[in-house]
């Protein structure tokens, strides 16, 4: 390594050898066909010399006329095998050879740097515009500067390239690498969000090529700026986001605490409408009038503590005041039980049960049984009368799936999502359930690893899909829709 | 028998206010949506109706806003929903009184009774109405405090008149600018504040304790004075 360093740049030392490989091969040549007149001698070398220029530029060019003079002079003027000249004539003619020899070189050479700078520059041209409609493309920032650093790999022939950027709280890193390819000396180009230095580029030429070209370096200093534009969209992106995301919460809860207003106080309307009714002493009320009040005040007193009960549960799992006792658990058996409890409210439709071994899952018995029985509330409540629900549990992908069907209205894939939102109802006009069921069995079954979605059943209804994973298995991602 | 339309989603608040007014001797006709409710209200001509907001099908001020196209039923609006913006819009769409829920029943029936009154007055209004020691005379525009004499500007008369020909209605603040000052100054409710006090001060009531002069925060007057 350090003696090809002292003997200097890679790429002079490879037009040398150009060179030298192109005098020797047409001296090879011109001295085994050996052509009876010298001129078929000096058209070989010609040859050559065209040959180092367009494989190795000029200084090969150059290297190969002199060595190709020296050789005519040595192998074809008289006295051949030495370097004298006898007669004069033949000194002209190798003078007149050596100054066309180096012209044709250096224009050969020069013509085919030519072509190649135009090649490059329209390539420059490409990817630089390539990078403009990534950088415009709104495409994940990381994904747009992976694809830079390929780019860039591929348009220079580097042997590695890097980008390295700070946007926000986020570090970005991309890196691509050429395997087995001995690595030269690395060049960083800054890179520059206003005056801030926010990263930069590094790229690292193949040894062989001897360090990297000025346009090189232009194009990777264009490159920085490509991906200075990228860093800001991306920085206006996530403003905008957040600005929206912001403005979607408030939203959100607005909704949440009229829904709890509207919720808490339309039962305590109906008690105290009544209960001020029975009070008043200048009516006198009739047995039956009286029934129907207090019976109202009764059911109005078990819905308010339905309710109560069911913010306080949300309230805890979100909390995570909740913690589940995890057990090996049976989800079979847990459904089970919970069809034997609810009997007499699912006589108001059909119940078939698909239970198929599955193994045991490490959930909180009870509050699987919370889930399940919400889940199956739902069922009942928008199912028609005398409508099929199906319930199935089975061994899944590293989980255990159970699926609750029904032949209600079902549920548009818009909505699908957001009926896990507390106090949302998909159906304005179904009111009597509390609209928190479902965010409650999606907060037990996260505390649990596993995940929850609506899907579309094959029968119009609306299929539950809960998945919880089994002992050694990963959480599951809830993936959310956007 | 006084025909009262009782609007509302919740099947057990329809039940109490149905055995409730029932016992009080009216007549009750219910309706679950927005829609059964301007059917009932075309077909039946109710005396009145109590309406809640939050319907399944049509907001409640929508319905408001439709039976005012073919009816002059009078409306008490009573809803959960506490706002002064939901109490402003229903009042502005036609609504003549605001009841929130939870209430009692002896208010909604004093409120109920107040505006029949208004809608059907047994005698026309007399021009002279009296409250305790304070006299005043609509049709000679002169008011008298024990054997004071009280002088009122041009506005103050206009605002007391619009207050004591609507007794126990809530006023809103944009139908009072309207009503005295004119439509130009529908937005101007400082006006009003610095007028009712100046009314106020010279009638002998006070903001804290209204026994003529009752401010609904953010929505609007009314005018509590009972007649004898």
């Amino acid at each position: 390594m350090s003696a090809w360093h002292r003997f200097g740049n890679p790429s002079r030392v490879r037009s040398a050898l150009v060179g030298i490989a192109a005098a020797s091969l047409s001296t090879g040549l011109a001295v085994t066909v050996h052509p009876a007149p010298a001129l078929g001698a000096v058209a070989i070398y010609l040859l050559g010399v065209v040959g180092a220029a367009t494989l190795g530029g000029a200084a090969a060019g150059v290297v190969a006329s002199l060595l190709s003079f020296l050789s005519l002079n040595y192998f074809f003027t008289f006295p051949r095998y030495t370097f004298r000249v006898a007669s004069a004539d033949d000194i002209v003619s190798l003078c007149v050879f050596l100054i066309v020899a180096v012209i044709v070189g250096s224009l050969v050479s020069r013509a085919l740097a030519e072509g190649a700078r135009a090649a490059r520059s329209e390539r420059e041209a490409r990817l630089l515009s390539y990078f403009a409609t990534k950088v415009m493309s709104g495409h994940a920032l990381g994904r747009v500067l992976d694809d830079f650093t390929g780019s860039l790999l591929e348009a220079l022939g580097l042997a590695r390239c890097e980008i390295h950027a700070r946007a926000g709280e986020d570090v970005l890193d991309a890196r691509r690498v050429r395997e087995g390819v001995a690595e030269g000396g690395a060049i960083t180009i800054p890179i520059r969000v206003g005056s801030e230095e926010v990263g930069a580029i590094t790229a690292v030429p193949p040894f062989s090529a001897g360090g990297l070209l000025e346009e090189d370096r232009r194009l990777l200093e264009q490159s920085a700026k490509q991906v200075a534009i990228a860093l800001e969209r991306a920085g206006l992106d996530a403003q905008v986001v957040r600005a929206r995301t912001e403005v979607e919460i408030n939203q959100a809860r607005a909704a949440l605490f009229s829904s709890v207003t509207h919720d808490l106080r339309t039962p305590l309307a109906s008690i105290k409408a009544a209960v001020t009714t029975l009070l008043q002493e200048d009516v006198t009320l009739d047995e039956e009038p009286r029934r129907e009040l207090l019976t109202t005040v009764l059911e109005e007193t078990d819905r308010l503590n339905r309710l109560l009960g069911n913010l306080l549960d949300l309230a805890k799992v979100r909390a995570g005041a909740l913690v589940p006792a995890k057990e090996p658990t049976a989800v079979d058996e847990v459904v089970e039980s919970v069809l034997h409890r609810m009997a007499d409210r699912l006589a108001a439709v059909r119940v078939r049960t698909l239970l198929r071994d599955a193994p045991e899952v490490p959930v909180d018995p009870v509050q699987l049984d919370q889930v399940v029985t919400n889940l199956l509330e739902n069922a009942i409540r928008f199912s028609p009368a005398g409508g099929e629900v199906v319930i199935s549990v089975a061994p899944w992908q590293g989980a255990v799936q159970l699926r609750i069907t029904d032949q209600g209205p079902g549920i548009v894939p818009e909505e699908r999502e957001r009926v896990f939102q507390a106090f949302y109802r998909g159906d304005a006009k179904e009111r009597s359930g509390s609209g928190l069921g479902l965010a409650i069995a999606r907060a037990i079954v996260l505390a649990h690893g596993g995940r929850i979605r609506i899907e579309g059943a094959p029968s119009g209804g609306t299929a539950v899909v809960l998945e919880l994973p089994l002992a050694d298995a990963a959480p599951l991602p809830q993936e959310t829709a956007s | 028998m006084t025909k009262i339309l009782v609007v509302d989603d919740e099947p057990q608040i329809r039940r109490a206010l149905r055995t409730s007014l029932e016992a009080h001797g009216y007549e009750v006709r219910t309706a679950a949506n927005g829609t059964e409710a301007i059917e009932a209200a075309a077909d039946a001509s109710p005396d009145l109706m109590l309406l809640d907001l939050g319907l399944p099908d049509i907001d409640g001020r929508s319905v408001i806003e439709r039976i005012r196209g073919f009816s002059e039923v009078p409306v008490i609006v009573v809803s959960v929903r506490d706002l002064q913006a939901d109490k402003v819009a229903a009042l502005d769409a036609g609504a003549d009184d605001y009841v929130t829920k939870p209430f009692a029943m002896e208010e909604l029936l004093a409120r109920l009774r107040a505006t029949l009154r208004r809608s059907h007055p047994e005698d026309p209004a007399p021009p002279v109405r009296r409250v305790g020691d304070l006299e005043i005379d609509l049709s000679r525009r002169l008011v008298t405090l024990g054997a004071e004499r009280i002088h009122l500007t041009k506005t103050e008369w206009g605002l007391l008149e619009a207050l004591v020909t609507n007794p126990g209605k809530l006023l809103t603040h944009q139908w009072l600018l309207r009503r005295v000052w004119g439509p130009g100054y529908a937005e101007e409710s400082h006006y009003l504040r610095v007028y009712v006090r100046a009314l106020r001060r010279k009638l002998g009531d006070a903001a804290a304790a209204p026994r003529l002069i009752l401010t609904e925060p953010g929505v609007g007057y009314r005018w509590i004075a009972e007649d004898p």
